[in-house]
């Protein structure tokens, strides 16, 4: 019998062994393919169960945090939004259902604990009475500043970024409209579903941070970009002039340009940039070349992604070139902010740091620093220039071209800031109405103050979306949200008195 | 063999001993910070019980060990720790499952170890089971049928496997089991001669005559009443694979494997024809998704689990096992396999086959035909028991419900495996004193049987000697 037996051994043994190999099959070959069943919540309910750490402003106001769930509910804790709709766009929303977004979602390594830094410092506490590992994130974004571009901006469609110059670090980057993560991380999943459907649906794009992933027609605003990249080739000087006129027939059509309004304009660089004429821009472009002028605007990061500390930002862009010698009038338009070009937001706020900065570029970026459990910092975000557009000599021409159009150009109706802080600036209207049809403008002005020691930058938008803001012009309509936006944040961080400010050149 | 010192066999026996002691003692500390793990897992701090449940854990695994000590000192060593291991592995994964179940599974655990010892204690000589093994197959017939019994049973998932009494419910299958394999243990090792012996061939099958064939063929009809009356088709096919792997060691013919699974084979392909349940069954088994949510809603889960827990697992208290319908019974291995990862799942399937070749070492050891085929019997039944549903929850065959021995929830289940490991244990003891590795004391049970013969034939008038010549 005893061989028998062994022979029994022999056949359990090799029952278990197949039992080995289907454990294999299950938990090393196939638990990708598992783990991606759309029917699988188990990943999602580990993330749902641990702890997840809070995102905090600048000033101190938590924007996102973790708390118990309801007892009915699958998971321990759910996400709130104490803030609202106000950084809705910066942190994004955190959901069972339905996915994460913006930071949420780009640092959730951080927040749950996960990344190798964290880990490892959790070695240390691995035998203390809590497993709680979570991080935080800390913002370069204030609360107050949010808060005081949501009431400047209101009901109107638009975005208002105010961010440091020398560093990039954004203050506050506000759209409206904007969302309510709460109701995106309903438990609720059916209202969460609901609610989100009808922000899909909503052609206002709530829920996509127009700040920074939407791009408009820049219109005069753009010229900072023309002069600046004319002014390095050395295709214009201060010292050129343009003679007066109404209009200006490029090559190869016979449909001549105008100024704005159709007025008389003309003289110095300084004038026309002051008083924002379009035609010696168009013929600015004209002179760079279809070469020179895609070339000199590329180098202000025109065609390249935003490279912020968020995911999917848009790229501004001045549109096709390929056949543009045979339409030199699209360059021509072009060159003044009408056409194809197209600038983000928050590209067009870098644009104004980058000539306060003296020609520096910097990244933005909205996380100030990555903390663990225990508040030690894991990283802190360190200022990067992303392009040098100009050289120091521009960014200087460009300074005292901006504050012209603040003291008398096109933005002294509105920008003059309060104390007597000097200020910067440049508007735009751009016109989105063909000839013939009904007025249509985005508004827009860029600025930055003060300008001997330049410490803010700030970018204002109103989408021409109703009659109101299309009947204005960028210095009535956007220009008092900026002046107030500057007001604000130099309330709270006062420039340091003009006397006592480190000499810069020949001290 | 009597007292001349330490021989080399006694030291054999006693180093057997200690080391039982020390594999029970790890057995107990894996179990022990195991539950603290799982606690802090879950809860994020160590559980608020860790002192009593330890004390209480080394009181039982320690009543367990001193009761070999005392009655098996020369049983083999491994069998307990191991079995300690696996019920510890459980306690903690359906402590971790559900607070309530765990109060009632420390009751349970209590129950089993005195039922353990209480059958270390009353059987203390291996023939003593086998004289009873009429009585084992009646016993056993009755208990297996017992669920048929309208008002008796109760369905429960759609088996009616289990029998309630009042407040109290068992599952009678689990104790069928192993009073059918002493029976057939007896049965066989009477008359395994016989039954080897073929009269008449068909084709290349050589067969006994009908009168030696009519067990097996008594024990596939009761194979078929489970499979059909009960719809338990895990329990049908242990008992059957039971039975004809006992035909085949003890006659040595693989006839009794061909035509038994040939017989099953044609019992479960009419129940498949037959009865919905069971398509439904094999349904399952070949695509669980088609019916995610349905039916196949539990396996997929499991897979899940199981595949969530990956090489080394989501650690126990940290992943979702409660997503899968009675985690804690049949299903209590994907539990493990999400929590403890391969490594753990694989650890359990160590202890198995650590137990399978524990259990085939002791009927290789002995040269008693009945103990032979006991050990054989019992193990298979653990070994095919936990083949059975761990390849159910993973997709190897089709699931049927039955229990992980020592592992899963329940009473039933619990008490009859720890009475299965101390009859091995006996089994293992017994085999060591013919092999004189210590000496056949007579059981206390003898030592009074014999002193009250003396007394008897003392007042009969009779001398010692006299005595002596009339009891040999």
């Amino acid at each position: 019998m005893n061989r028998k037996i062994r022979q029994l051994a022999g056949a359990l043994i090799a029952m278990y062994i197949v039992l080995f190999a289907a454990l294999n099959y299950w938990q090393v070959n196939r638990t990708e393919e598992l783990a991606s069943e759309p029917g699988n919540t188990r990943a999602l309910i580990r993330q749902f169960d641990t702890p997840r750490g809070p995102i905090v402003t600048a000033d101190g106001v938590v924007a996102a945090r973790s708390v118990q769930a309801p007892g009915d509910s699958d998971v321990k804790f759910i996400r709130t939004y104490p803030t609202g709709d106000l950084l809705a766009h910066i942190t994004g929303y955190y959901t069972f259902g339905l996915g994460a977004s913006q930071l949420e979602q780009t640092k959730s390594g951080v927040l749950t604990g996960d990344t190798f830094t964290q880990q490892v410092r959790a070695l240390e506490d691995i035998f203390s009475p809590t497993n709680d590992n979570s991080g935080e994130l800390r913002l370069t974004v204030r609360e107050d500043m949010q808060a005081v571009a949501k009431f400047l901006l209101g009901p109107r469609e638009g975005s208002v970024v105010l961010m440091e110059v020398e560093t990039g670090a954004v203050t506050a980057m506000w759209s409206y409209p904007s969302f309510d993560p709460n109701l995106v991380a309903d438990p609720d999943y059916d209202a969460a579903f609901e609610y989100v459907t009808e922000l899909q649906a909503d052609d206002r794009d709530p829920l996509l941070a127009n700040a920074y992933q939407q791009r408009y027609m820049p219109g005069s605003t753009f010229k900072v970009l023309t002069t600046g990249a004319a002014l390095d080739a050395g295709v214009i000087t201060l010292e050129s002039f343009w003679e007066p006129a109404r209009e200006f027939l490029p090559p190869q059509t016979s449909d001549p340009i105008e100024n704005y309004g159709g007025s008389l304009c003309g003289g110095d660089l300084a004038e026309v940039f002051r008083r924002s004429c379009n035609i010696p821009f168009a013929e600015t472009a004209l002179a760079l070349g279809a070469e020179g002028f895609q070339d000199g605007i590329a180098r202000w990061g025109v065609g390249e992604e935003i490279p912020i500390d968020l995911p999917r930002p848009a790229a501004s862009t001045i549109g096709d070139f390929d056949d543009i010698d045979q339409q030199l009038p699209l360059l021509a338009i072009r060159g003044f902010g009408q056409n194809d070009d197209q600038m983000v937001p928050i590209h067009m706020a870098m644009v104004a740091a980058a000539v306060a900065n003296d020609g520096e570029m910097m990244a933005p970026f909205v996380v100030d620093a990555e903390l663990d459990h225990d508040g030690r910092i894991i990283s802190r975000t360190q200022p990067e220039v992303w392009q040098r557009p100009i050289s120091r000599q521009t960014a200087g021409i460009l300074q005292d071209l901006m504050v012209g159009v603040a003291e008398n150009g096109t933005a002294s109706c509105c920008i003059a800031l309060d104390n007597g802080i000097s200020v910067a600036a440049k508007t735009g209207t751009a016109q989105l109405n063909g000839p013939g049809e009904p007025e249509r403008s985005h508004a827009w002005i860029v600025a930055f103050a003060p300008v001997e020691q330049p410490k803010y930058a700030v970018a204002v938008m109103l989408k021409g979306t109703n009659a109101e803001i299309s009947a204005g012009t960028g210095g009535r309509l956007a220009g008092p949200i900026a002046k107030a936006m500057l007001d604000a944040v130099f309330a709270v961080d006062p420039p340091l008195p003009a006397e006592t400010a480190p000499e810069t050149s020949d001290g | 063999m009597s007292s001349t010192g330490a021989s080399p066999a006694r030291t054999l026996v006693r180093r057997r001993r200690s080391t039982e002691l020390m594999l029970v003692v790890m057995a107990g500390l894996i179990t022990a910070v195991a539950y603290t793990l799982a606690s802090l897992g879950a809860n994020a701090q160590i559980p608020a019980r860790i002192g009593p449940f330890l004390g209480l854990l080394l009181l039982l695994v320690g009543v367990a060990h001193v009761a070999v000590r005392l009655l098996a000192r020369g049983a083999d060593g491994t069998l307990l720790p191991v079995a300690v291991l696996l019920h510890g592995i459980g306690y903690v994964m359906i402590t971790r499952l559900d607070d309530e179940l765990a109060a009632l599974q420390t009751l349970w655990s209590f129950v089993a170890i005195l039922a353990f010892v209480a059958t270390l204690f009353l059987v203390q000589r291996t023939a003593d089971l086998a004289r009873y093994k009429w009585t084992l197959f009646f016993g056993g017939a009755f208990l297996l049928l017992l669920p048929m019994v309208p008002g008796l049973g109760v369905n429960i998932n759609g088996a009616r496997i289990w029998v309630r009494l009042g407040p109290m419910s068992f599952q009678p299958g689990e104790f069928a089991k192993i009073a059918l394999a002493v029976f057939f243990a007896a049965y066989l090792a009477e008359r395994r001669e016989l039954i080897a012996a073929s009269t008449w061939k068909i084709g290349p099958l050589r067969l006994p005559e009908l009168q030696y064939i009519a067990p097996i063929l008594v024990a596939w009809g009761f194979s078929v009443m489970v499979m059909v009356g009960q719809r338990d088709l895990g329990s049908s096919l242990l008992f059957f694979t039971l039975f004809v792997v006992m035909m085949w060691v003890a006659t040595e013919r693989v006839s009794y494997l061909v035509i038994g699974f040939v017989l099953f084979g044609a019992a479960a392909f009419m129940s498949w024809k037959m009865f919905g349940h069971v398509q439904t069954r094999v349904d399952i088994w070949l695509d669980p998704w088609e019916d995610e949510y349905g039916k196949g809603f539990q396996i997929v889960q499991a897979l899940y689990g199981i595949g969530d827990g990956g090489i080394v697992g989501t650690g126990l208290g940290r992943g979702s096992p409660d997503k899968v319908p009675e985690a804690q019974n049949d299903f209590i291995f994907a539990a493990i396999g999400e929590e403890m990862g391969l490594v753990g799942a694989t650890t359990v399937l160590m202890a198995y086959l650590l137990l399978i070749g524990a259990g085939l070492r002791i009927a290789l050891r002995t040269d008693r035909t009945f103990d032979k085929l006991l050990a054989t019997g019992l193990t298979t039944i653990i070994g095919v028991q936990a083949f059975i549903i761990i390849g159910g929850v993973i997709k190897v065959v089709p699931l049927t419900g039955i229990t992980l021995p020592f592992v899963s929830y329940g009473g039933s289940s619990l008490l009859s495996n720890y009475i299965v490991l101390a009859i091995l244990l006996r089994l293992s003891d017994a085999s060591a004193r013919r092999l004189g590795e210590l000496p056949d004391d007579p059981t206390p049970r003898e030592r009074w049987a014999a002193w009250n013969l003396r007394r008897r034939s003392r007042r009969a008038g009779l001398t010692d000697t006299e005595m002596h010549e009339v009891v040999s």
